[in-house]
């Protein structure tokens, strides 16, 4: 049983080049409110709604995607049948925790902050699958 | 379940990495059957009973409550 859904391992290492500038330019639009300005497109309709459209945070949030998704299903160097199940085992667990911590968070966060839980909640799935698994490889590996 | 293949092992002096390349896993896979983390397939098992001459009834036994 192969599984065809994954990429080769070296894009592993280009999935955290995109990453991690993408969660700095996110947090930067989150928390100091950055923009690039190369990236707005004036409005033409000012009638009907009075600010101009930037697209810092859509390509932030996109890289960071991207980039998640390419270090998620990456091969390892040696696939195979126990790789497969921890992968499996690591996506379920990854569902199972992000759903607990985003019931968990809805009932402690309200308002405004709440904003802040719904953008976090996007990135957490491959987040906790890629904690997990190479967790459990790399605990393998030490023994 | 309990598995020998740690024995077998000895027995044929092979570290897990030689196991591992001689059937086509990981050493990850090895490890993880001999700390009982992980039940192979069918096909590995044949394998692993092939490439240490014994049956794999004697490399695998079912536990009292199983």
């Amino acid at each position: 049983m192969s599984n065809s859904l994954l990429i080769p391992n070296r894009y592993k290492r280009l999935g955290f080049i995109i990453l991690v500038p993408s969660l700095i330019l996110g947090a930067m639009y989150m928390f100091a409110d950055f923009q690039f300005d190369f990236l707005t497109i004036p409005n033409e309709n000012k009638k009907l709604f009075d600010l101009d459209f930037n697209f810092t945070d859509e390509i932030a949030l996109t890289g960071a995607i991207a980039g998640l998704l390419l270090i998620a299903f990456s091969r390892e160097k040696t696939e195979d049948e126990y790789i497969n199940t921890l992968r499996l085992e690591s996506l379920q667990w990854a569902v199972l925790i992000n759903y607990v911590l985003l019931v968990i968070a809805t009932w402690v966060v309200y308002d405004n902050p709440y904003w802040h839980v719904l953008i976090y909640n996007m990135l957490t799935i491959p987040i906790i699958f890629i904690i997990r698994f190479h967790y459990v490889l790399a605990k393998n590996k030490a023994q | 379940m309990k598995n020998t293949i740690k024995v077998q092992r000895a027995i044929h002096n092979m570290t897990q990495q030689d196991l591992a390349e001689k059937i086509g896993v990981s050493r990850q896979t090895i490890n993880a059957m001999e700390a009982n983390k992980y039940v192979p397939s069918t096909l590995l098992s044949l394998k692993i009973a092939r490439l240490f001459h014994v049956k794999v009834e004697e490399l695998f036994q079912l536990e009292e409550d199983e």
